[in-house]
């Protein structure tokens, strides 16, 4: 490996949110160290997702300082009611990361499966070597309740968040009306969201 | 927007997949809907952990520091002009050099001008890179300590005094951010970054002579030290943003305002190649910051020979 593509120190596995919200409450105080800590915390995970949406790990660089920098500046708008700071910031990241990828009216190139990528690239038995147990637990299970899901409601659930496609453009991809594209979203997200409540983090 | 309507969006919103005008009018239902808004963060929640299947990226590891202090710095100088009209939190350069003295962390503005007098002295507007040696900045250090002593020296007893009361209160027993032990190694830890061995300095200036400062690096460390006086206030709705010049980019170093005195001190940490800096700039931008310069320099220099 490259020495300038050393892994850093930051992994995967599953943190406090508690830590989260105090790191939070200190940027709200103006403590940059804070902001340095947050992103040592999420750096990877943020970037991982970014990178994947870009497909450019120049423009992903730029998102991911964005996003940390919205942060800080919005730290007081966190509410933790509405969710864990990853939740929030990882919607940032992703958010920027759209909007540049909708700016530039780019378009995945590889082709469109039934099987879905996910499934055919994220098997359940190969494990992320940078997550703790906990971490790959927690992927094994979140993979386990996608394959829960009809195929079709899949596969749109996965246009939309693997690849940023919005309602029309999935409409178009699958050939299906958008009035059953948004049914079928919204039927997805409802049946993936009992499953996965568990990892619902309460605010401290 | 409707109740229905909004609900029926809710799991597009959350995916990130509905257009922006519509996105908005749904969160703005569901910020006041009992129903609408627990949904949402729920679906939001769920989708956050689809996040969890998505493969590692290999980091590049200088890169990722760079952005983390990039980062650290812009908040810092951003911090610090908030604070601008209020008295300066962090030690100047006039209170790390007073370290040497063993006088505490106050000076008086008679003996703060005295320093600045010192340096300006030692420290010509020359454009060329400095290596600075040992003995050159132990001469400088006893130079400005001199000064301070002779200005500060009819304040020994009362700083005694001051120091005591603060041991026996206990607020000394660790180094915390405003104690006198925290102070003090704030200000030590200042001093060493301008006064290692192998720090670089890069001398700023403008066509307006009074406007000068320096930046300290020690490439070793990756230190660096910001130090800037007599700026006038920027105009308003602006700011004074620093910019790291290598031969393919402009790397943007933070932002600050000066105090009322005209001056400015930040320091941070920055990992860059030893021979990749070739200047230091500082531009007048928008509030805030700008990924990139657009305003005119105020003051630079140049850090090759």
């Amino acid at each position: 490996m490259n020495p300038s593509e050393q892994e850093l120190p930051y992994t995967r596995d599953i943190r406090s949110n508690a830590e989260d919200v105090a790191l939070i409450r200190r940027m709200c105080d103006a403590d940059e160290t804070a902001l340095g800590a947050l992103y040592d915390r999420w750096m990877r995970s943020l970037h991982s997702l970014v990178v994947h949406l870009l497909k450019d790990p120049d423009e992903a660089e730029d998102v991911v300082e964005e996003t940390f920098w919205q942060a800080w500046r919005k730290a007081s708008s966190y509410e933790p009611s509405r969710g864990a700071v990853s939740t929030w910031l990882l919607t940032i990241g992703r958010r920027r990361a759209l909007d540049r990828l909708r700016a530039k009216a780019r378009r995945r190139e590889d082709s469109l499966t039934r099987e879905g990528w996910v499934l055919a690239e994220m098997p359940s038995n190969a494990p992320d070597p940078l997550q703790t147990t906990e971490g790959a637990e927690r992927r094994r299970h979140v993979l386990a309740a996608l394959r829960e899901l009809p195929e079709e409601q899949r596969e749109v659930l996965e246009l939309g968040y693997f690849k940023g496609l919005t309602q029309p453009e999935i409409a178009e991809a699958t050939g299906q009306p958008l009035g059953t594209v948004k049914t079928r979203m919204r039927l997805a997200m409802q049946k993936l969201r009992e499953p996965l409540s568990m990892y619902r983090e309460s605010a401290p | 927007m409707s109740h229905e309507e909004a609900y029926s969006e809710l799991a597009a919103i959350a995916l990130g997949a509905a257009s922006t005008e519509v996105s908005a009018a749904v969160r703005e239902h569901a910020a006041a809907c009992p129903e609408c808004g627990p949904e949402l963060v729920a679906m939001e929640e769920a989708v956050a952990q689809l996040g969890q299947l998505v493969p590692s990226a290999v980091v590049n590891r200088g890169r990722a520091a760079g952005i983390r202090s990039r980062l650290v710095m812009r908040a810092r100088g951003e911090r610090e002009t908030r604070s601008s009209a209020a008295p300066r939190a962090r030690p100047d350069l006039a209170r790390g050099v007073a370290s040497l003295t063993g006088l505490g962390h106050k000076l008086t503005p008679e003996s703060q001008r005295a320093v600045e007098a010192e340096i300006r002295k030692v420290a010509p507007q020359e454009k060329r890179r400095t290596f600075v040696s040992g003995p050159v900045l132990l001469a400088l250090a006893a130079s400005i300590a001199f000064v301070v002593v002779a200005v500060q020296l009819g304040r020994v007893m009362a700083e005694r005094d001051a120091l005591r009361a603060e041991v026996a209160s206990g607020a000394d027993t660790a180094n915390a951010p405003g104690t006198t032990g925290g102070r003090r190694a704030e200000n030590e830890a200042l001093v060493a970054a301008m006064a290692s061995p192998d720090v670089k300095i890069v001398p700023l200036a403008s066509g307006n002579a009074t406007r000068m400062g320096r930046m300290f690096w020690n490439p070793s460390s990756n230190d660096w030290t910001f130090v800037v006086y007599t700026m006038p206030p920027p105009k308003p709705g602006m700011t004074y943003q620093i910019w790291l010049v290598t031969d393919s980019t402009k790397i943007s170093a933070g932002t600050f305002n000066p105090d009322q005195r005209g001056h400015a001190f930040m320091q941070a940490k920055y990992a860059l190649d030893r021979d990749a800096l070739k200047a230091v700039a500082v531009t007048e931008e928008p509030a805030g910051g700008m990924p990139a310069p657009t305003g005119p320099i105020v003051i630079s220099g140049s850090a090759t020979p």
